[in-house]
C-alpha cells in the first residue's frame, strides 16, 4: 500500500518529520518497506531551460556542446553536456553558476576539454530526486523558461510503501491509515464531507438508462448499490486529482475513472463506473457466470469464466468480473454522458477464488478478498458522486438501486481493564487504555463490575474492524498504541518442567558426535530429489509413491528415499573443488515406501571415498565394507539396536546403487530398523562423475520405535582367574557365513562346557583360502576363551571340553576340522 | 684349572662383546653357564678334586663366575637396547603432518541449533520433535489458519498427492499430507498429548515452495517455542526473548517488538534486533523473528481451557540466526557442503 503524505494531510494535520512518521507507522504495525520523496526543496540558480542546438564536442566523443535558452528573449548560453539525450527542443533543469547541488557540489563557469561551459544540465539524480541517472530529466514543454526548478516540479510529497498485514484491510486506504496515525499522535481525524444525498429507492427509473438491478447470488453479494448520473462530460481530471493518483503510482485516465480510483484509495471501497448507454436491456444482473462464458477484461485479455464466478451482467452478456475487473464493453470512454456507479460488498471467499482461478488481481480484488467495511458501501458511493459532479458535471437521476444491505448486527466486546493489564503483564492506567481505544473510534460503555472492584467495559467495535471480536484482540490494540517499546524489561523467570529432550534429538546428537569424532564432515541436503534418480535408487513403483503433488522443479520432485544421493553430490563437489575432504555424513529424515504407503524415517547416512586426491607421505589402509559396518553398528547401538542380532541379507537387486557381493542389508524396516552398508555400485559412481570407489552406510529407523528409556545396566563381578585359550579351524563351503559357523562353534563349545565353567567368547581370527584346501572351500579359525569364576582352569579339564566340542562339530557334514 | 678358568673368562669376554642378536646370545650363555656349559663342566670337576684343593678351586670358580656374570648381563643389556632400537625404527619428524583424515566438522546449522537448544534448556524448555511430512490439519487448521489462507496455496506449500498415506504420521480425519511450512505443528501434536503447563522448543526442517536465491531456500530450519501456564504475559515473552538474544550476542544487544499478524497468536509481534557488533547490516534494526501470545482459538482446538491457560509462542529461522552470527551472506552455502566452508565453524 502506497501512502502519500500530502493525501494523508487532507484528513490529519500531521506536520511531524518524515522519520518520525515512518517510525510511528512501524510501531503501530505497518512495516515501512520504502520511502520515496518527490519534488524539491527550493534551489537557487536552477531553472527550466530549453536546448536550442546540439553539436559534437570537438575533443570528446561522448560530450556534446549545446546552446540553451533560459528566457524567451535572452541569448542562449553554451553548456557542455555528457548526457545521451541532450537533444535540441527538450526543456530540462539547468544549474547555473552559483547553484549548489545536493552533495555540496558548486556549479561554476568552467572549461571542459577546452570548451567553455556555463552551467550544468541535470538528471533526476543530480537534483536529488531518486536514482535515475540515465539522462537529463526531460520536463514538460509547457513549463515557462527560467522558472525555478522547485516551482516547476511542484511541491514535494513523501510516499511510504507499507506492508499491510492481512488482518487489517481497513488500512488499505488513506483514511484507514490516517485513523491509525491520528490515534498514535493523538490528533483529530477529519473525514471528508459528504454532500450528495442518495435518491429515494422508489423514485422512478429513467428509461433508456438503468431500469433495474437484480442479484441472483446473494450469498456472494450481500449488498449491491447503483447510482445513475446523467449528463457528465468526460475529460481530464483536475490537477489535484491527477497529482494524488500519480503520487501513489496510478496513471490518470479521465475524471470519472480517476474519481473511482481516488475514492478506492481514500476509503478502501472499490467502485465501478459503467457507461449507462452501453448496458443492454437497461438492466444489471449480479449472477453466477455460465460455464465457458467469455469476457474481455480491460487489460484486453479474453477470460473464460466458470459457474463459481460472479459477474455483473446486462441483459445479454457479462460486463464485469464482479469485484475484480471491468470488461471493455461497458467501459467509460470520452463520449460517455451517463454513468452507472456501482458500490457493493462482495464476499472475500468468492473474490479470492475467482481472482486466483483467473490469475487476475487488481486493487479492487485485493481489498474485497481481504474484506472491506461492510457498512461503508453507500458513503463511498456518495463521496464519489460528490467528486464526479465536481469534476465531470451531471446530476443524479432515477432511484438509488439497492439490493441487500448492511449486516444487521454490531460487534461489542466485554472486557475489564484488569484483564488487559493481566495479559500485558504491566501497568497501564484505565484512563490511558480508554484513551487508546477511543482514539481508534472504539466507543466504551463503562459499568461497575459486580464481583470484583473495578469496571467492566462494553467496547463497541466499528464495522471496519472485522479483526476485533474477543477481549484478547483489545489487548493487542492497547499494547500496540500504548507503544511496544514500553513493554518493561524484566529478568526471565524460568520455571523448569522436569522433561527430557526428545529421544530423536538425543539420537541425532549421539550419531553426530560419533561421526564427527570419526573425522566425518556433517552435511545438510534438501529432503527432495529428482524422479529419475529416486526410481533408479529404489524402484519405479516405489518412486511413484514418493512423488510430490506440486513440485517446484524436476530436480526436487520426490521425497528423498536415502541420504546417500545427497552425500554423493557433496562428495563430487568436494572432489571437483579439490578440498581434500573424503568423509561426509548427514542425519535427517528419509521416506520409505512399503506396500504403497510412505514411512517417515530417522536416518543416518555416510559416504567415504576410498581414494583421496591427496597422495599421502605415509599410506593408510583404505576404508572398506567392514569400516562402514563398524560405523553403522555404533549408530545402531545409539538407537538401542544391536546390529549383530539382525538378519543379514545381500542388498536386493532392485537397490541398484549398491555393489552386488560387496554390500549387505541388516534388519527390516517393517520391524522398525533397517541398515545397509558396503561399496556403492562402481558403474553408477562413474556415471555420476565421481573418482574412485565409495564405501557408504545408512540406517533407517521408525522414530516411534526409538527406545525412550533403556534398562539400567546391572553389575556382574568379573572373574579374577586366568583364561584358557584354544584355537579351532574349520574347513567350510565358500558360501558359508562366518557368523553362522561361529554360532555353531559357540553352541557346541558351550554344550561341552556343560556349566562347569564359562565359555567366555568365540571369535573369528582368520579366514583362509588357497593352498592345502579343496576347491570351493575356505577355512575359518576361531579363538575360544574359557574361564572359571572360582578357580584357575586346569589344562585337562579344558582339553576334555574342547575335544568334546570338536567331536560334536565333526558330526556336522558341512564342517571339517582342520588339523 | 686356574689357567682354564682364566682362559674361559677371556674367551667369554671377547665372544660376548661381539654378540648382536638374542639367539646367539642365548647359545653363548648356554655354552658357558648352561647345564652343559664350559663353566658348569669345570664346576663338575670340583667334585673329583682332592679335598684340600677344594676350597681354593671353589674360590677360583666363584671368582670366574663372578667375572662371567657381569659380562653376560652387559651383553644382554646391549642386545635388548639393540632390539628396542630396531623396534622403534628411525626417529620421527614431529613436523610431518598426520596422514589420517583431518578433523570432522559439525555443520554450522547444527552448531547454531544446539546453541539455541542449550540456551532454552537453561530456561526450562525441552526439545520436542515431530514429522516433516505433516497434514493440513496440524499445519494449518489447528493453528487457526482460515481455509482459504494463501499459505495453503499449491503455490506456496508442497503437497503429497490426495490418495497417499503416510503410515506413521497420524491424520486428524482424512486431510491431505504436506511438507510442513513451520514446526508449529509439533506444538499442536504436543498439546494434544500433554496437559499444561508446557515448555517446549521444536527445532526442525520446514519447506516453502519458493525460488532459491541468496536469501530463500526451499528447505530451511526453524526453532519454535511454546510456553503455556497460568498468567503468562506479554512482558514474560519479551523477557524470554531478551534473554535469548543477550545469551547469543551479549548484554549490549537491544530488541524491539513491533505489532504484526499471525493467525495463531494474539497479540502478535515481529522482533527487531540492534547490536553494535552486527555492523555490516547497515540498518539500525534488523528483523529477526516472530512471536506472540497463543491465540485462544488454538487452545480451544487442543482442548485447553483458554480462560485458565495462557501462553506465548515464538519462532525463528536457524539459517537467519546463523547468517547473522557468522556473517554468511548467501543461504545456499549451507546446502553445498563445501568442506572449506564447513571447516570454518568447527
Amino acid at each position: 500500500m502506497k501512502l502519500s503524505l500530502n493525501w494523508l494531510r487532507r484528513y490529519v494535520a500531521l506536520d511531524r518529520p518524515v522519520e518520525e512518521i515512518a517510525h510511528a507507522l512501524t510501531m503501530i504495525g505497518f512495516e515501512v518497506e520504502g520511502i520515496v520523496r518527490t519534488g524539491l526543496a527550493p534551489m537557487a540558480n536552477v531553472v527550466v531551460g530549453e536546448i536550442v542546438t546540439r553539436d559534437k564536442h570537438p575533443g570528446a566523443d561522448k560530450l556534446s556542446v549545446c546552446t540553451v535558452r533560459l528566457a524567451p528573449d535572452a541569448a542562449p548560453v553554451q553548456i557542455v553536456c555528457g548526457a545521451p539525450n541532450c537533444d535540441a527542443g527538450h526543456r530540462v533543469p539547468v544549474a547555473l553558476p552559483g547553484a549548489v547541488m545536493p552533495g555540496d557540489f558548486k556549479i561554476k563557469v568552467s572549461k571542459i576539454r577546452g570548451v567553455e561551459s556555463n552551467g550544468m544540465m541535470c538528471s533526476a539524480r543530480e537534483l536529488g530526486l531518486g536514482e535515475d541517472h540515465g539522462g537529463l530529466l526531460v520536463l514538460a514543454s509547457t513549463l515557462a523558461l527560467g522558472t525555478p526548478i522547485h516551482e516547476a516540479l511542484g511541491a514535494g510529497d513523501v510516499v511510504f510503501d507499507l506492508e499491510i498485514t492481512p488482518n487489517r484491510p481497513d488500512c488499505l486506504s488513506h483514511l484507514g491509515l490516517g485513523r491509525e496515525l491520528a490515534a498514535w499522535f493523538r490528533l483529530p481525524l477529519q473525514y471528508p464531507e459528504i454532500r450528495a444525498k442518495s435518491p429515494a429507492l422508489h423514485a422512478p427509473a429513467v428509461l433508456q438508462l438503468l431500469e433495474s438491478v437484480a442479484v441472483t447470488a446473494e450469498e456472494d453479494c450481500p449488498h449491491y448499490t447503483a447510482h445513475v448520473i446523467a449528463g457528465v462530460t468526460i475529460g481530464p481530471s483536475p490537477a489535484w486529482l491527477q497529482e494524488a493518483l500519480q503520487a501513489v503510482g496510478l496513471r490518470p485516465i479521465n475524471n470519472v475513472v480517476d474519481v473511482t480510483n481516488f475514492v478506492l484509495l481514500e476509503t478502501g471501497q472499490p467502485l465501478h463506473a459503467f457507461d449507462a448507454r452501453k448496458i443492454a436491456g437497461h438492466r444489471l444482473v449480479i449472477r453466477r457466470a455460465g460455464d465457458g462464458e467469455k469476457l474481455v477484461t480491460l487489460d484486453n485479455k479474453e477470460r473464460i469464466l466458470s459457474g463459481r464466478m460472479l459477474v455483473i451482467a446486462d441483459a445479454e452478456k457479462p460486463l464485469v468480473v464482479a469485484g475484480i475487473m471491468g470488461g471493455a464493453s461497458a467501459e467509460v470512454d470520452p463520449t460517455t454522458t451517463d454513468l452507472v456507479l456501482e458500490s457493493a460488498y462482495f464476499k472475500p471467499t468468492g473474490i479470492r477464488w475467482t481472482s486466483k482461478k483467473l490469475g487476475l488481481s487488481s486493487d479492487s480484488a485485493y481489498r474485497f478478498e481481504r474484506g472491506i467495511d461492510p457498512c461503508g458501501v453507500l458513503d463511498a458511493a456518495r463521496r464519489a458522486v460528490d467528486l464526479i459532479l465536481e469534476t465531470a458535471g451531471g446530476q443524479v437521476v432515477g432511484p438509488l438501486f439497492k439490493v441487500g444491505g448492511e449486516p444487521a448486527t454490531e460487534t461489542a466486546i466485554e472486557v475489564t481493564p484488569d484483564f488487559i493489564r493481566r495479559r500485558a503483564g504491566y501497568d497501564i492506567p484505565d484512563t490511558a487504555m480508554r484513551a487508546i481505544l477511543e482514539s481508534l473510534e472504539l466507543d466504551i460503555e463503562q459499568r461497575l463490575a459486580s464481583e470484583a472492584p473495578g469496571f467492566v467495559w462494553t467496547v463497541k467495535i466499528p464495522s471496519w474492524r472485522g479483526d476485533l471480536d474477543r477481549p484478547v484482540d483489545l489487548v493487542e490494540e492497547v499494547v500496540r498504541l500504548h507503544g511496544c517499546d514500553k513493554i518493561p524489561p524484566t529478568p526471565v523467570v524460568a520455571v523448569a518442567l522436569p522433561e527430557a529432550d526428545d529421544p530423536i534429538s538425543e539420537f541425532n546428537r549421539a550419531a553426530t558426535a560419533y561421526l564427527v569424532g570419526q573425522h566425518f564432515h556433517e552435511c545438510i541436503n534438501y529432503s527432495q530429489r529428482s524422479g529419475p534418480e529416486t526410481a533408479a535408487w529404489i524402484s519405479e513403483a516405489a518412486a511413484q509413491t514418493l512423488a510430490l503433488a506440486n513440485p517446484f522443479t524436476d530436480e526436487y520432485s520426490h521425497l528423498r528415499a536415502s541420504l546417500i544421493n545427497g552425500l554423493l553430490d557433496n562428495l563430487r563437489l568436494n572432489q571437483d573443488r579439490r578440498t581434500g575432504a573424503t568423509k561426509f555424513f548427514e542425519c535427517g529424515r528419509t521416506f520409505r515406501e512399503q506396500d504403497g504407503k510412505i514411512y517417515e524415517c530417522l536416518s543416518v547416512g555416510f559416504v567415504i571415498s576410498t581414494t583421496s586426491d591427496e597422495t599421502q607421505w605415509l599410506p593408510r589402509a583404505a576404508a572398506d565394507f567392514y569400516t562402514a559396518k563398524r560405523h553403522l553398528a555404533v549408530a545402531a547401538a545409539n538407537a538401542g539396536v544391536a546390529l549383530e542380532n539382525l538378519r543379514v541379507e545381500p542388498v536386493a537387486a532392485a537397490n541398484a546403487g549398491w555393489q552386488t557381493g560387496h554390500s549387505a542389508t541388516f534388519g527390516r524396516l517393517t520391524e522398525g530398523f533397517e541398515a545397509r552398508c558396503g561399496l556403492l555400485n562402481l558403474e553408477m559412481l562413474r556415471k555420476l562423475g565421481l573418482t574412485g570407489g565409495v564405501v557408504a552406510g545408512i540406517l533407517h529407523l521408525l522414530p516411534e520405535r526409538l527406545a525412550t528409556a533403556r534398562p539400567r545396566a546391572k553389575f556382574k563381578a568379573v572373574s579374577l582367574f586366568p583364561s584358557a585359550l584354544r584355537d579351532l579351524a574349520l574347513v567350510v563351503d565358500e558360501a558359508a557365513a562366518a557368523e553362522t559357523v561361529r554360532r555353531d562353534v559357540a553352541k557346541a563349545a558351550r554344550a561341552a562346557v556343560a556349566g562347569k565353567f564359562v565359555l567366555e567368547n568365540v571369535r573369528v581370527f582368520d579366514v583362509y583360502r588357497g593352498t592345502g584346501l579343496p576347491e570351493g572351500k575356505k577355512s575359518f579359525a576361531f579363538s575360544l576363551v574359557y574361564r572359571a569364576e572360582d578357580r584357575t582352569l586346569t589344562d585337562d579339564e579344558v582339553n576334555v571340553s574342547f575335544l568334546k566340542a570338536q567331536e560334536e562339530l565333526a558330526k556336522n557334514a558341512a564342517y571339517a576340522i582342520r588339523k | 684349572m686356574q689357567a682354564a678358568l682364566q682362559a674361559l673368562v677371556e674367551k667369554a669376554r671377547a665372544e660376548l662383546a661381539a654378540l648382536r642378536a638374542r639367539p646367539e646370545f642365548e647359545a653363548a650363555k648356554a655354552r658357558y653357564v648352561g647345564p652343559n656349559g664350559e663353566l658348569t663342566a669345570l664346576m663338575k670337576q670340583l667334585g673329583a678334586a682332592p679335598k684340600e684343593q677344594k676350597p681354593i678351586l671353589g674360590k677360583l670358580i666363584n671368582q670366574a663366575k663372578g667375572e662371567l656374570q657381569p659380562l653376560i648381563d652387559a651383553a644382554l643389556v646391549r642386545i635388548e637396547q639393540t632390539e628396542i632400537a630396531a623396534q622403534l625404527g628411525p626417529a620421527i619428524d614431529p613436523t610431518l603432518p598426520s596422514p589420517d583424515s583431518g578433523p570432522g566438522t559439525t555443520h554450522p546449522l547444527t552448531l547454531v541449533r544446539e546453541e539455541l537448544c542449550r540456551i532454552f534448556r537453561k530456561a526450562g524448555f525441552a526439545v520436542v520433535e515431530g514429522p516433516e511430512v505433516e497434514t493440513e490439519w496440524f499445519c494449518f487448521d489447528a493453528l487457526n489458519t482460515p481455509p482459504d489462507h494463501p499459505a495453503r496455496d499449491l503455490q506456496d506449500t508442497f503437497y503429497l498427492p490426495e490418495n497417499v498415506l503416510v503410515a506413521n504420521v497420524s491424520q486428524r480425519t482424512k486431510e491431505r499430507y504436506l511438507l510442513r511450512t513451520h514446526t508449529s505443528s509439533v506444538q499442536i501434536r504436543t498439546m494434544l498429548k500433554q496437559k499444561p503447563p508446557v515448555r517446549i522448543i521444536s527445532p526442525g526442517r520446514v519447506f516453502r515452495r519458493d525460488t532459491i536465491d541468496a536469501t530463500h531456500s526451499a528447505n530451511f530450519h526453524q526453532l519454535e517455542g511454546l510456553y503455556v501456564d497460568r498468567h503468562v504475559t506479554v512482558k514474560d515473552l519479551k523477557a524470554m526473548l531478551d534473554y535469548l538474544f543477550q545469551s547469543l550476542l551479549g548484554k549490549d544487544v537491544k530488541t524491539r517488538f513491533r505489532p504484526h499478524y499471525f493467525g495463531y497468536t494474539e497479540p502478535s509481534f515481529e522482533v527487531d534486533l540492534s547490536a553494535k557488533h552486527l555492523g555490516k547490516v547497515g540498518k539500525e534494526w534488523i528483523e529477526i523473528m516472530g512471536c506472540g501470545m497463543v491465540d485462544p482459538a488454538v487452545f480451544e482446538t487442543v482442548g485447553y481451557d483458554s480462560t485458565e491457560w495462557t501462553g506465548y509462542a515464538f519462532g525463528l529461522g536457524i539459517e537467519r540466526i546463523a547468517m547473522m552470527l557468522y556473517g554468511v551472506d548467501d543461504i545456499r552455502y549451507f546446502y553445498q557442503n563445501d568442506a572449506r566452508f564447513l571447516r570454518q565453524f568447527a
